[in-house]
């Protein structure tokens, strides 16, 4: 099986394809939604990159953490992110992802995002600006065509961790558990 | 100024009739605050709201006195007549917090009890859902309570990432790499 998703996650024309046309989920936790919109919109015009939004989960390659993160909002992220078919990219979005950020001692938001879902791209700054936002996209994109943004493999081949890490926090895990 | 105070004053005097236990003060203009007993708490209020005009419940906000072991819930009313804003503060027994809900008098007093009986574990009597709002799943203390160790259950649920702990100035960091100087700035006297 992990023959075949290096197979996958080599194919240099899909994986030029891929990096061309990332559909964003339109979902936003914490202050770092707010840069979102002009990023999208005429001033810096993300879709020149081929980066535009999308409204569901399942039609989405990537699923942006705009920052701090509640355990109550894990839960639906998780959700989410199990919905979004493969290829799928995270990137973690602003200071709250990667370490907390100002809600560091706060009793109900999470830490390190890349504990719960794999990250394949962290922008910091509390919040970026746009410029690094499409700067982090751009990365992204070098890291799709390199077949290095391999978060959503790392995620299969990890489930029990990240699943442990999960239900750590989440005390009342009503959620179907998946299998692939 | 004390003739300003009209309005304040006579619904100071108003209430005192009506209420007599009722210990009011004008604390300046367009606000009086009001200490009364936890146990007839919504007959006054209904008695504001029906006699004197304080027909607008703008908020319910409770603070945690925990060297008195008491709750503080405070009322804030407005009257649009006399444009005045009345604050009722009522004190409870923390280890046995219960109130009777305002929730017949206002529907929209729910959604603040339920905030407080989730943060604090205040407990409102004839609440018809005194369900969780914003948490989910929550086990511990109510988080709000002074004697909720947020810096503990931190530690204990989530991981720290490495560097966090040392809350240092991150120009530090940065002059220690690239050997730039922290420029010095005048200090406030
Ligand atoms: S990193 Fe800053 S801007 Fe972003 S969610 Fe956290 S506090 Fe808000």
């Amino acid at each position: 099986m992990n023959d075949d998703l290096d197979r996958q996650n080599n194919n240099i024309i899909a994986n030029w394809a891929r990096k061309h046309s990332l559909w964003v989920l339109a979902y936003g936790t914490g202050c770092g939604a707010i840069e979102v919109p002009p990023t999208m919109t005429s001033r810096y015009d993300a879709e020149r990159f081929g980066i535009t939004g999308m409204a569901t989960p399942r039609q989405a390659d990537v699923l942006l953490i705009t920052g701090y993160l509640a355990i109550k909002t894990l839960k639906r992220v998780i959700r989410t992110y199990e919905q979004m078919q493969a290829p799928k990219y995270v990137i973690g979005f602003g200071s709250c992802t990667i370490n907390g950020g100002m809600y560091w001692d706060s009793y109900n938001t999470i830490k390190r995002l890349d504990d719960y879902i794999p990250v394949d791209i962290f922008i910091n700054g509390c919040m970026p600006r746009p410029e690094g936002v499409i700067d982090g996209f751009i990365k992204l994109q070098e890291r799709i065509a390199r077949g290095q943004a391999k978060g959503w493999q790392h995620y299969q081949e990890n489930l029990d961790w990240y699943r442990a890490n999960q239900k750590k926090v989440i005390k009342n895990w009503t959620m179907p558990d998946y299998n692939w | 100024m004390d003739s300003k105070l009209i309005k304040e004053q006579e619904i100071k005097r108003n209430i005192n009739n009506a209420f007599r236990s009722a210990e009011v003060t004008v604390v300046r203009r367009r606000r009086i605050s009001v200490r009364f007993r936890a146990g007839i708490l919504p007959a006054f209020i209904s008695y504001l709201k029906e006699y004197m005009g304080f027909v607008h419940l703008v908020m319910i906000s409770c603070v945690d006195w925990l060297e008195d072991n008491q709750f503080e819930l405070v009322y804030h009313l407005w009257s649009y007549e006399e444009h005045i804003h009345a604050m009722i503060k009522i004190r409870l027994d923390r280890d046995n917090a219960q109130i009777k809900s305002l929730s017949s008098l206002w529907p929209h007093a729910e959604t603040y009890e339920r905030e407080i009986h989730e943060m604090f574990g205040v407990d409102f009597e004839g609440h018809p859902g005194l369900t969780d709002l914003i948490l989910e799943d929550w086990s511990d203390l109510p988080p709000m309570r002074r004697d909720f160790d947020t810096r503990a259950f931190v530690a204990e649920t989530f991981e720290w990432r490495k560097g966090r702990e040392d809350a240092q100035d991150v120009r530090q960091t940065i002059s220690a790499r690239y050997g730039e100087t922290i420029p010095e700035f005048k200090k406030d006297k």
